[in-house]
């Protein structure tokens, strides 16, 4: 059966067309698959039989010897060559070389960057060198350096860039290399200080260092790079400057408002758009320049109309090309319209064609040398005094622009009338005229006589009145420009200045125009000295019409008289009343500045004078009432004592008078006089020191508090001193006092450590030093308790079957005692006592030569010589370790205070902690007949006697040893055996 | 101005005593005089007695600042200690670090001190201890709080950092509008 099994989903590449299936191995259903194969251009279905592939499975011989390899040939090999990139690809490092540090260490914070910068470098490089992991924070410093070393030069080697840029990376990796070592080092070196630590001060090097450059010296050292160039002579630009590339510079020229006090501060501060080459001189030329349209522009200022000009300063700003060549052309727009621009950007051909008309053929029949070195110099003269005109001006004037433009608008006028007046003008002397016609602000004026000047060199064929007056023209158009750009005075002085240098280059202008300059500088520094001082003065003018303004404020309101004034004389009321008012400020002034010497009361010090006049009362104001007539008659001669201070006025209590009189007002019937005086001044002063004691006490209180509250914070006892008496530090007002370590007296300042912890370790060692020791085992004690235990012993030894083996016993190791006393170790001395006390009921054995014991025979047999206690706890036998007998013992704790501790190292120690105090002849946990009793000797003593165990021993010893050493004998036999098989 | 209640004087002496231990008491107990700790507008002045008096004088929105500020209460109400209180930190300081020359400048624009600029520090520093950071010449530059212990401090990296920066006399620039 055949069936067409669809593919749903996937990739329309991947539709498998099926038409034929199969069954392979183990009853699985394959699709046999046409696929669709495209080798290039060739488009193929191919067959694929999956059954025919599924089982290619070869069994892998392994038996076969001959395909063993060894391990290095169970690899691949990249093939490239013998080039650093290829040779590390297959695994061969160039030989580790340790970069040596380098004394002389780059500053630390680039030493950082470049180590950042590798290290960042690094990270990207990880996928190829493994190395690279091992650079992990944390890992050790000398892994890494080591593998950021190899890294380096890895990274060195492969840089393919020019030498110059490994070298310095080399030297980057390596300085960060040096602040890795250093940093180890300083890792090692990180300095630990105690609390008490104190820095001895070195020189104070580092102070200097961190002298940061002034910002006066940054500043300079930007000025000077540009300022320099600006100074400069400037080239000899290319007489072919054409004005459009200037009117685009005008154009783009930021606008520069700010009323230019010196152009060329001005041209120092302009961007670098400026052209270098501005010279001081050229500076000059331009005053001069100014000087010349100033002086010629007064003559037809007439004419203008100034708020026409006013108001089209607006579209001044958007003159265009168009309007330009417009102009150039011929074509006089408006004034207010677009405006006059003739194109400047033909000046060489305006000037040319101008050339024809005979006015411009006699100019330069005239002489162009002589006649234009004349102008020049005048022109430069009065450019010299248009700047500093133009400089005075806009101090008085605030708007500079409409200045500007007013001046190019009446240039234009008057170069529209000019050119509408024909040749008339077109003579030398009148030529010059229109050209210093404009006015004084015009900096553009004076652009348009240097461009005058300019196209004078230039074109030195030119008649100096014809051109000049299209020159003017074309300055006319051109003058506008900054105006567009903003007016900018800036940028017509630049080019002005522009022009002028241009003009220096010319030899023959250069001697002359030296000293020139020097008197018109002059002339434009006194000028604008003069016009500074009547800057100065008119400021010291406002100021004073401010403070009379100021001052006139109190002049109440006579002058406005709001209040109606009854009387026979109006005139004189107002007149009294504005004198007396005035009388009374002055002295209200006095007065009260008197009294707020005395009291804080500024208002009733303006009541004072209530009480002297009635009328008075209130100082502004016309006086109602006729009073103030009669007063006033004989009041000049009292007015000087009129205002003085009352004597009941005086003082605290007077100034309460002095209140309460003002609420009264000025009735004579309430006047206050010092009968109203309060007498209770001294207890006005009491009641203020009491205040002054309360608020201390407050303060005190406070203290306190805070002081309590520190204590819970900080959990400790705080002395709550009042006046910090007996403290050993002194407490000194920091900001009074600056804390000097070097100083002796200052260690006062510092806080000292506790030195409590290093007694309670010292304390500590001697404790254990003494629980180290032997403890002395009093042996009155045992006398005691074994005086108790006689009794209690020889009843007990006479019911037990031991007493026999112990009188054995015990007699036996006496003898032997002393010399086994010193084998055992001394730690267990106490213990030994102990746990044989406690495995024969509670009874003490003195076992230290106690004479008085061994004296009693019953003692005697119990006077058990040391026995070799277990060392380790399996030595023990577990039923000597009775629980119950170390209830008893609390109150021998203090006795084995010391032994308790050694007893705690061996494990028989443990159990024995405690002796009992048997010093009762009851048994509390023993029986007379306690079957421990008996057992318990008998695993105690020594069953033989001792030599016999010694020959017995000795015996044993030989063949034991026979046999430890056939047995090892035979071990390493077998080892030998072993290893060799 | 207002004196601090118990809650907030007992929360400010807890940020003290991080950094100068016992030696509060040398503040509130003073021999020369009577010093007192005030609140004004969420900031704790130090002043004495004296100045405190003349201060009653102002309107609070007149008053902008009193003797020396201490530190500011956040709108959380925990204290925070700002750079001002430093002439009073220094000298009672319990832990000290010193930074070294290189980072020092780091410090002092507002960056935390990496082990590598670590010059010298107290023993028994525990970590987040409040430690005052001075430089070699032992001119106090601020404080902070330190990241590690002493004994970690020796075996960390040179890139990790060891104090955080918590103020330092770098802020009178920086943020001098919002100082007081």
């Amino acid at each position: 059966m055949k069936r067409r099994f669809v593919c749903v989903g996937g990739d329309v590449d991947s539709v498998l067309c099926f038409q034929d299936w199969v069954v392979s191995k183990f009853g699985r259903v394959l699709p046999v698959l046409q696929l669709r194969c495209q080798k290039g251009s060739k488009a193929r279905t191919v067959k694929y039989d999956p059954s025919k592939y599924c089982h290619n499975i070869r069994r892998l011989d392994r038996t076969d010897p001959d395909e063993t390899l060894s391990v290095t040939q169970l690899t691949w090999q990249v093939e490239g060559g013998d080039d650093d990139i290829s040779k590390r690809r297959r695994g061969e490092f160039p030989p580790y070389e340790p970069i040596k540090p380098k004394k002389s260490r780059t500053d630390p914070g680039d030493s950082l960057n470049a180590f950042s910068r590798s290290r960042s470098e690094r990270a990207q490089n990880a996928d190829r060198n493994t190395e690279v992991h091992q650079l992990t924070n944390g890992s050790d410093l000398p892994t890494n350096r080591r593998a950021a070393q190899k890294e380096d030069r890895w990274f060195l080697d492969s840089d393919v860039d020019s030498d110059e840029e490994v070298r310095s990376l080399a030297a980057a990796q390596q300085s960060s290399h040096d602040a890795l070592q250093q940093e180890a080092e300083d890792d090692d070196n990180l300095e630990v200080v105690g609390l008490d630590y104190l820095v001895k001060s070195g020189p104070n090097e580092d102070e200097e260092d961190y002298d940061s450059a002034g910002t006066d010296e940054l500043f300079d050292s930007r000025r000077n790079p540009p300022a320099p160039p600006q100074e400069k002579p400037s080239s000899p630009t290319a007489k072919q400057f054409s004005d459009k590339k200037r009117q685009m510079k005008r154009k783009t020229t930021p606008g520069d408002v700010s009323s230019s006090k010196n152009s060329s501060s001005l041209q120092r501060e302009n961007p670098a758009g400026v052209r270098p080459a501005m010279k001081h001189s050229s500076d000059s030329h331009s005053d001069e320049d100014d000087e010349e349209e100033e002086g010629n522009s007064s003559d037809s200022s007439s004419d203008f109309d100034f708020p026409a000009l006013f108001s089209a300063n607006s579209n001044h700003l958007r003159i265009s090309l168009a309007d330009l060549q417009r102009l150039a052309e011929g074509k006089v727009p408006s004034i207010l319209g677009s405006g006059l621009k003739p194109e400047s950007g033909f000046p060489v051909r305006h000037a040319r064609k101008e050339a024809i008309t005979p006015d411009e053929i006699l100019a330069s029949i005239l002489g162009e040398d002589s006649s234009s070195d004349d102008k020049e110099h005048k022109k430069k003269k009065k450019k010299a005094e248009g700047v500093t005109s133009a400089s005075l001006q806009p101090s008085e004037e605030t708007g500079l622009e409409t200045s500007q433009t007013d001046g190019c608008l009446r240039r234009k006028r008057e170069h529209e009338q000019d050119e509408a007046a024909g040749s008339e003008r077109q003579k030398h002397g009148e030529t010059s005229e229109p050209l210093n016609d404009p006015q004084t602000n015009s900096s553009s004026g004076s652009e348009e006589d240097e461009e005058e000047e300019e196209k004078m060199i230039s074109v030195e064929d030119q008649p100096s009145s014809s051109s000049s007056s299209e020159e003017e023209e074309q300055e006319a158009g051109a003058a506008p420009h900054p105006a567009p750009a903003a007016g900018s005075k800036t940028s017509s002085s630049e080019e002005e200045e522009e022009e002028e240098a241009e003009e220096e280059v010319a030899p023959p202008r250069v001697a002359l125009a030296a000293k020139e300059e020097e008197e018109l500088q002059r002339k434009a520094n006194m000028r604008r000295l003069a016009a500074l001082q009547q800057r100065q003065k008119e400021a010291e003018e406002h100021q004073k019409l401010i403070q009379g303004a100021l001052a006139n404020l109190e002049a109440p309101h006579p002058a406005t008289g709001k209040r109606i004034v009854f009387g026979s004389d109006d005139e004189e009321e107002k007149q009294e009343v504005v004198s007396a008012v005035k009388e009374s400020k002055k002295p209200l002034f006095q007065d009260s500045q008197s009294e707020d010497e005395a009291t804080a009361d500024g208002a009733a010090a303006a009541n004072q004078n209530a009480p002297h006049k009635a009328e008075r009362l209130k100082p502004s104001g016309p006086q109602l009432f006729a009073d103030s007539e009669d007063d006033e008659e004989g009041g000049e001669e009292e007015d000087g004592s009129r205002f003085d201070i009352r004597p009941e006025f005086e003082g605290p209590a007077g100034q309460k008078l002095m209140e309460l009189q003002s609420r009264f007002g000025t009735d004579e019937r309430f006047r206050m006089d010092s009968r109203f005086l309060e007498d209770e001044e001294e207890e006005e002063e009491t009641e203020v020191q009491k205040s002054l004691m309360e608020d201390e006490e407050a303060l005190e209180e406070e203290k306190k508090k805070n002081l309590s509250i520190l204590q819970r914070v900080l959990g400790t006892g705080q002395q709550a001193s009042g006046k910090t008496a007996g403290k050993a530090k002194q407490f000194r007002d920091v900001s009074a006092l600056h804390y000097d370590p070097s100083k002796e007296e200052h260690a006062a300042f510092e806080t000292k450590t506790e030195e409590t912890k290093k007694e309670s370790k010292a304390a500590r060692r001697k404790k254990r030093e003494e629980a180290q020791k032997l403890p002395e085992v009093s042996k009155e004690i045992y006398f005691q308790v074994s005086g108790d235990l006689k009794a209690v012993f020889g009843q007990t030894n006479d019911g037990s079957a031991e007493g026999e083996e112990g009188a054995n016993w015990d007699k036996v190791e006496e003898e032997e005692g002393g010399g086994e006393e010193e084998q055992l170790p001394p730690s267990l001395l106490s213990a030994d006592p102990s746990s044989k006390s406690e495995e024969s009921s509670g009874f003490r054995f003195s076992f230290f030569g106690d004479d008085s014991v061994a004296g009693s025979g019953e003692t005697a047999e119990y006077k058990a010589e040391k026995m070799k206690a277990p060392k380790v706890s399996w030595h023990q036998d577990p039923r000597f370790h009775d629980s119950s007998s170390e209830e008893e013992e609390v109150e021998e704790d203090e006795e084995d205070g010391q032994e308790e501790k050694k007893e705690e190292q061996s494990s028989v120690e443990a159990k024995n902690t405690k002796e009992e105090t048997p010093s009762q002849p009851d048994f509390f946990f023993f029986s007379s007949d306690d079957h421990r009793l008996k057992e318990g000797p008998k695993l105690f003593c020594r069953t033989s006697q001792l030599a016999e165990q010694r020959e017995q021993w000795e015996e044993s010893t030989s063949t034991l040893r026979q046999e430890y050493r056939k047995k090892h004998r035979d071990a390493r036999r077998k080892l030998n055996i072993s290893r060799k098989t | 101005m207002r004196p601090l209640t118990e809650e907030e004087t007992k929360t400010m002496f807890e940020k003290l005593s991080k950094y100068i231990g016992e030696n509060i008491k040398l503040l509130v107990d003073r021999p020369d005089g009577t010093y007192c700790f005030r609140l004004h507008q969420d900031r704790v002045y130090y002043m004495s007695e004296k100045i405190l008096k003349l201060a009653t004088n102002f309107s609070r929105d007149k008053l902008i600042s009193v003797g020396t500020c201490f530190g500011k209460f956040t709108k959380t109400k925990k204290f925070r200690l700002h750079i001002t209180a430093l002439d009073f930190l220094a000298p009672y300081a319990k832990f000290k670090v010193w930074v070294k020359p290189g980072a020092e400048q780091s410090f002092l624009y507002g960056n935390h001190v990496l082990k590598s600029g670590l010059g010298r520090i107290t023993e028994n520093t525990m970590q987040y201890q409040g430690v005052v950071v001075y430089s070699m010449a032992d001119v106090p530059l601020g404080f902070g709080v330190a990241a590690k212990s002493t004994q970690e401090c020796r075996r960390v990296d040179p890139m990790s950092i060891v104090v955080f920066h918590q103020a330092d006399v770098g802020e009178f620039i920086r943020s001098e509008d919002t100082l007081t």
